[in-house]
């Protein structure tokens, strides 16, 4: 079964020329779309509303089904799988979450293990581990019903119930779409060093472009009618817009969003040998964002960074080298 | 067979039905000034209003027949039991509407009116009411259509109106034109709501603000 | 008039009127008993308010009510789910305009053609009340199956639930509320209309009545009326805490 084109032992997700045209409706809402996702990789698709980023992610499960094309899912096309069993194999989050409002929190954890024939004990106990997983006291929220929760607690629940069977994927559509910015940034924080542990392949979608630089490993912005405008890491997107498209939907500032997406290691061949600049320097660690070094610079009024390399070797940046990192392409690693 | 039988029958089924389209629009002319009054004097008694409708909506749970017999010993037969018992259970949708309507309009739009000095009176009568008047309506068109039915039973304290073909059709069981009388009774009935309803949609076209059409 | 009692049901569901109900029906009925044993009766009189007599008709009035809301549930809720079913819903939407429409038909007048057209007694006055009362359950089940949230079927399919899991454990969980209201009108109206299958020799609360109209014995009338509110109120007041015990934690 990996006769399909493009598609190596590390693809998880292929969509091969997928197109989707909703019944009585002019144009395609995706219209031959291509892409590859590999296993692992924490993919965000975005762009303007009404692009076709849900329909794309909907046809992942099959919630949706393609009007042409295929869809690979772990070197499987998804057409030739049972639906419902397909589905139990993909976590899926989505904005207006979907608890179920009858059933406790435990008990809307553990819907899929019970799909799947898991017995009682084995998922209670797991959805004590996945709610501790998601930052929920279980003895406080387990006996809950959703309405008792907040917005952001609700979405943390969203999550566990995803990821209760351990799929080897999430599908989130604007998961964090509808908490308050607060509670929606130490969502995501959260949830990207949860994923730093479990490793999962997620396809998240948004229209929030800051939200996609955050957290995707790659991004795929979308243009009108799905056209996919580009397809490559927060860096290269910042660095290297493919076109005006997407130049102007990453937008203002993207110069310094750059700067919390490059390491002061990355930037480390602006720097020199640190002689007299001792008084005026702050210590930062080389895995510190640009951004935050320069925050600590500017607070401490201090001239520039000394940088202490693996060796030992104690470099300085100045802090004018520091602003043009936001300027000028660096040649990163990522 | 109905139709010789409506044919032959034609004035008199006619005039029940006028009858019966006068007693119900009797009835519910009753129910709408106790309906809207009941909720302008709670307007500022919350809890009377609640207990209000609780009372007047517990009345809809009382079979119709029970209601119109215990008239008979206070009012006798006729027309007054049956309007009165009528009225009585046009109460609650226009109680009910009319609070709804009233609650809904716009707090800002209040505040306007005391800003430019309307007094509490004047405010109600040429502001609120004309605001709350389509969701009103409703209700007492809701209550009008309920209550065609309903008086139907009037006919068992010698009511007025369509119900007296029905029970006539009852009482002639196997007999020749026993179906034909209840059936025009029943047609008769619907056709009465099929017209009141019709005026109201007319009523409401008349009387809604220009500004409220949606 | 069904559609006015689903909204009489929010404001009389408050918990003042469940405290009262019971003791304004304990007194109609402690009324009634204390008012036949105290006032001269004549022999007629006398004859219609035997206890027994009384009590039959009021079970025979009980039956009625029961088995016919019983049949109305059997066969409105599976009706009212099948209506909702992808292919049958355009089917289930003219259904509900006609069934809204019948609204406007009378009682008595369904009760009267169907004995006319099939004769009299306890189950023609069943399919009476079944053909009355069907429509608020239809109606509610339907609605209620169609107010469940959309996100929460889309997370239930999301998740690998089959189209029949759906309904077992979203659709008709949620639906009940809705579908408990319906119920209870479907009740309340058969309560009333009950008590008009006097005329077609079903028996019931309303014999007492009519033979208190017939014979001009106002004692008789009365009696017949008052217990027949007090059963309308202690049904209603009975299916309201039902409608509260049944209802979902969580909703
Ligand atoms: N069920 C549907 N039926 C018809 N058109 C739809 C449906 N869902 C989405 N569309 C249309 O398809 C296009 C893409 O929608 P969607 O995938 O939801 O976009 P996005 O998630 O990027 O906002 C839009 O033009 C939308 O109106
Ligand atoms: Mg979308």
């Amino acid at each position: 079964m990996s006769d399909q084109p493009g598609c190596g032992p590390d693809t998880m997700i292929f969509l091969d020329r997928v197109s989707k045209r909703y019944p009585d409706q002019p144009h395609d809402a995706v219209a031959s779309l291509s892409m590859e996702i590999k296993r692992g990789e924490f993919v965000v698709l975005v762009g303007p509303s009404g692009c076709g980023k849900t329909t794309t992610l909907r046809m992942m499960n099959r919630l949706v089904e393609p009007s042409d094309g295929r869809i690979w899912i772990d070197g499987k096309d998804v057409t030739h799988v049972d639906v419902d069993h397909l589905r139990r194999g993909i976590g899926y989050v989505i904005q207006q979450i979907g608890l179920l409002p009858h059933l406790t929190i435990a008990e809307n954890v553990s819907l899929v293990p019970k799909l799947l024939g898991t017995n009682k004990v084995k998922r209670l106990r797991r959805a004590d581990e996945l709610l501790d997983m998601v930052g929920l006291e279980p003895s406080t929220f387990a006996a809950r019903y959703p309405r008792q929760l907040s917005g952001g607690q609700q979405q943390r629940v969203g999550v566990a119930r995803a990821l209760a069977a351990d799929p080897p994927i999430m599908l989130m559509d604007e998961p964090f779409g509808a908490v308050d910015p607060i509670a929606r940034e130490k969502l995501q924080m959260e949830f990207l060093s949860l994923q730093r542990q479990i490793r999962k392949t997620i396809v998240l979608v948004t229209h929030d472009i800051d939200e996609a630089l955050l957290l995707g490993d790659r991004i795929a912005i979308f243009g009108e009618g799905s056209r996919l405008a580009q397809f490559d890491t927060p860096l290269k997107i910042l660095t290297n817009p493919a076109d005006d498209f997407v130049r102007d939907f990453v937008g203002a500032g993207a110069a310094v969003r750059r700067l919390s997406l490059l390491t002061v290691g990355d930037v480390i061949d602006r720097s020199t040998p640190l002689q007299d600049y001792l008084q005026s320097t702050v210590d930062i660690h080389p895995e510190e964002s640009v951004h935050r070094a320069l925050e600590q610079v500017l607070a401490a009024h201090a001239q520039g960074i000394a940088v202490t390399l693996p060796g030992a070797d104690v470099r300085f940046i100045a802090l004018q080298d520091l602003l043009m990192a936001a300027a000028q392409p660096t040649v990163a690693t990522s | 067979m109905l139709l010789t039988y409506l044919a032959d029958n034609a004035l008199r089924i006619l005039f029940l039905a006028q009858q019966h389209a006068e007693l119900v629009l009797i009835s519910v002319g009753i129910s709408t000034v106790l309906g809207i009054g009941l909720a302008l004097l709670s307007e500022s008694a919350p809890r009377l209003r609640q207990a209000l409708l609780s009372v007047s909506g517990t009345f809809l749970t009382i079979p119709s027949f029970a209601l119109f017999a215990l008239m008979i010993p206070i009012l006798g037969l006729g027309v007054a039991p049956t309007i009165v018992a009528l009225a009585i259970y046009g109460i609650f949708p226009i109680l009910r509407n009319t609070v709804t309507g009233l609650e809904g309009v716009d707090a800002a739009v209040i505040d306007a009116a005391k800003g430019v000095g309307m007094g509490g009176g004047r405010r109600m009568l040429t502001v609120v009411l004309p605001l709350a008047w389509p969701i009103i309506l409703n209700g007492i068109r809701t209550a009008t259509i309920m209550l065609v039915a309903t008086a139907a039973i009037g006919a068992v304290v010698r009511g007025p109106g369509l119900g007296e073909l029905i029970f006539r059709g009852l009482a002639r069981i196997g007999g020749a034109n026993a179906l034909n009388e209840a059936l025009s009774g029943v047609i008769g009935v619907v056709l009465v709501a099929l017209v009141l309803d019709l005026l109201f949609i007319l009523i409401a076209k008349m009387t809604t603000l220009r500004g409220l059409h949606v | 008039m069904s559609s006015v009692i689903i909204a009489r049901r929010s404001v009389s569901s408050d918990r003042a009127s469940v405290g009262i109900l019971p003791a304004i029906v304990a007194a109609l009925v402690v009324g009634v008993f204390v008012y036949i044993r105290v006032i001269p009766l004549d022999s007629i009189e006398a004859r219609s308010l035997e206890v027994p007599l009384i009590l039959n008709a009021v079970w025979e009035h009980i039956q009625l009510v029961l088995v016919s809301t019983l049949l109305t549930i059997t066969i409105g809720v599976p009706l009212g789910v099948a209506l909702t079913r992808k292919g049958a819903r355009r089917i289930g939407g003219l259904i509900l305009v006609g069934a809204n429409a019948g609204q406007a038909i009378p009682s008595i007048g369904v009760l009267v053609l169907l004995a006319i057209l099939f004769g009299v007694g306890f189950w023609m006055a069943v399919i009476a009340l079944l053909v009355y009362a069907l429509l608020p359950v239809l109606r509610n089940t339907m609605v209620g199956i169609q107010q469940v949230d959309r996100a929460v079927i889309d997370a239930g399919r999301g998740m690998g639930m089959s189209t029949r899991q759906i309904l077992s454990t979203i659709e008709l969980p949620l639906s009940i509320p809705v579908m408990l209201a319906g119920i209870r009108v479907a009740l309340i109206l058969n309560v009333g209309v009950a008590t008009l299958a006097a005329f077609t020799n079903a028996g019931g609360l309303g014999s007492i009545i009519s033979a208190g109209i017939a014979l001009n014995r106002m004692p008789v009338l009365l009696v017949g009326s008052v217990l027949t509110i007090a059963l309308a109120l202690s049904i209603d007041w009975l299916a309201g805490i039902a409608e509260r015990l049944l209802r979902p934690r969580g909703i």
